[in-house]
């Protein structure tokens, strides 16, 4: 079972190669940091300030995730996710898929994965991307002397980790539209609309109940640390529990599909 | 149905139909018979049902009534072992448009875990050894066409399912696509089953014919068989300058003939009996414009049965 998995999730993982897919996640994990470079090194007259500050790798972290959170992050999870769904409509591969020596429930396991694992890679890249947006500025002047404080590793590692379960119903729930659904523009534009929703719906007291939501509650938690006592339940848990509800659906739904083809 | 009994067959479909959402009954009660080590032709216009039935003998349509058996097995029940042994190629090729054609070879590679070797030479069958970096994108369609064959022939599946494998291919494509899957079926006894609406295509290649029209098997057999239907349907025709006294003549001679628009009609007879009803004709006075032997082809039989 799991050496049929990692067959299957070998030829999954060919299938994503120089796809936009791909190119999405590396330029999205890039961009911000890049940005930030950019500005630094045209910005040079408060680096010196900013290097001395022994908040120096929050302030950055915070930052670089200030615009990512709310829009760029489940932006990119709803087109990653629809783009890397699409390949087999778009090529009319699935019956080419569907006639292998594969089960429907390794096919999709395996789709799953891919799909989150290159997520994992836009938050390795993205954390990467902050860490020289951090290093590559001082490089430029020599009157900017680094703060000694070291990286808060496990506090940056812990948010990482909560922006990555807070992602995982978007990603749940696009991949549910996108396999219903040939029509790219449907999981796309289903995508949005949650998306632009979650952005008024964060004032709203009932706000967590839309899971586009999540990465925003988590940037102003980041901020406030009050947040769970504010909206009065646990965004990550609700994820979790939406990634598996939504997840469970979209099995059932693509198992019973009466044309696979 | 005893001989049915004792040939063996790759695949058996039993009361086969289909209807659509919309309520269309595509097929109808549609019993194939696919000797194994054959080359099975499904014969029938567009439209018939020829795709529906082959996605229904793979599991891409659920099956709503009826048994598929594969290698003498249920599909329902042995799909992964059966699908294992299968190659096929449904409708338009199933490519990868953005890789190359050794990746899209590596992609049928990992899932069937078959030796990497076999990417080259799967190449070679078809003659794309050469495309290199070229992403399948810039293929021609008889390139398309090609690879996706090379993509069923990677695992070395003892069963072949094409359907209409030679749209898009040029005269010499045609040619070589009928001699590759010739020298398959005779040097390692795959079974092919092959789709097409082209009769001259079928004919020249398989063993057995199915025909189907509007969701109805109308014929399955071999190749031998349809021929003898050819045979029957042919016929003579004598055109003389008088048919009444012609017609009585031949008569006179014990032959079954009719009259047709001024012209005797006969069943096909030997040489000899036509040059002895020449003789007679021309020894009581009569002039003979025409003698020729009509031989009911292959289409016109497939178009009478369509029609009938």
């Amino acid at each position: 079972m799991i050496r049929s998995f990692i067959h299957c999730f070998k030829s999954e993982w060919l299938k994503t190669r120089r796809t936009t897919a791909f190119w999405l996640v590396v330029s999205g994990g890039l961009f911000i940091p890049a940005i930030l470079i950019a500005i630094r090194i045209i910005n040079s007259n408060e680096l010196v300030a900013i290097y001395k500050s022994i908040f120096f790798w929050e302030n950055l972290f915070s930052k670089s995730w200030q615009i990512m959170a709310v829009f760029l992050l489940p932006m990119g999870v709803i087109l990653s996710t629809s783009l890397l769904t699409q390949i087999e409509y778009r090529n009319n591969t699935w019956k080419q898929l569907h006639t292998t020596p594969q089960r429907y429930s390794l096919i999709f396991v395996t789709k799953l994965t891919v799909i989150l694992v290159m997520m994992l890679q836009f938050f390795v890249l993205f954390n990467l991307g902050i860490y020289l947006s951090g290093i590559i500025p001082a490089l430029f002047y020599n009157n900017i002397h680094f703060s000694a404080q070291p990286i808060p590793y496990m506090r940056f590692l812990k948010i990482n980790v909560q922006f990555f379960i807070d992602c995982l119903p978007i990603v749940a729930l696009q991949l549910l539209i996108a396999l219903q659904f040939k029509n790219f523009m449907i999981s796309l534009g289903a995508g949005i609309g949650l998306l632009v929703a979650s952005m008024f719906a964060v004032q709203w007291k009932y706000g967590y109940t839309i899971p586009y939501t999540y990465t925003t509650y988590n940037f102003l938690a980041m901020k406030t640390k009050e947040l769970q006592n504010i909206i009065g339940v646990n965004i990550h848990v609700m994820a979790i529990s939406y990634f598996v509800i939504i997840t469970v659906v979209s099995y059932v739904l693509y198992i019973y599909k009466s044309e696979k083809g | 149905m005893l001989y049915k009994i004792m040939v063996k067959y790759c695949v058996q479909t039993n009361n086969l139909s289909h209807t659509f959402s919309s309520g269309e009954m595509v097929l109808k009660d549609i019993n194939l018979y696919v000797p194994e080590g054959s080359i099975y032709g499904f014969l029938g216009a567009n439209g018939a049902g020829k795709t529906t039935t082959l996605k229904l003998i793979l599991g891409l349509l659920k099956l709503q009534q009826g048994t598929v058996h594969i290698f003498g097995k249920l599909m329902a029940q042995h799909r992964l072992q059966i699908l294992q042994k299968i190659g096929s190629l449904i409708e338009s090729p199933s490519l990868y448009a953005h890789l190359t054609a050794i990746e899209n070879l590596q992609v049928m590679q990992k899932v069937f875990q078959c030796k990497k070797s076999r990417i080259t030479e799967a190449l070679q069958l078809v003659g794309l050894s050469d495309t290199g970096n070229k992403k399948v994108q810039h293929f021609s369609l008889g390139m398309k066409q090609r690879l996706s064959i090379a993509l069923s022939l990677l695992h070395q599946p003892s069963l072949l399912i094409l359907d209409e494998p030679t749209n898009g291919l040029d005269p010499t494509g045609i040619i070589e696509m009928r001699e590759l899957l010739r020298k398959l079926n005779q040097m390692q006894g795959i079974t092919i089953i092959i789709s097409s609406h082209l009769l001259s295509e079928i004919e020249k290649l398989v063993t057995h014919i199915g025909v189907i029209n509007k969701g109805n098997l109308l014929f399955q057999g071999t190749l031998q068989q349809l021929e003898q239907c050819q045979q029957q349907g042919s016929y003579t025709v004598i055109a003389t300058n008088n048919e009444v006294a012609a017609l009585r003549l031949i008569r006179n001679m014990d032959m079954a003939a009719t009259t047709q628009k001024g012209k005797i009609i006969l069943p096909v007879i030997s040489n000899e009996q036509l040059a002895a009803i020449n003789t007679q004709l021309v020894s009581n006075g009569l002039s003979v414009y025409e003698i020729t032997t009509v031989k009911n082809n292959l289409e016109t039989i497939f178009i009478n049965m369509i029609n009938s």
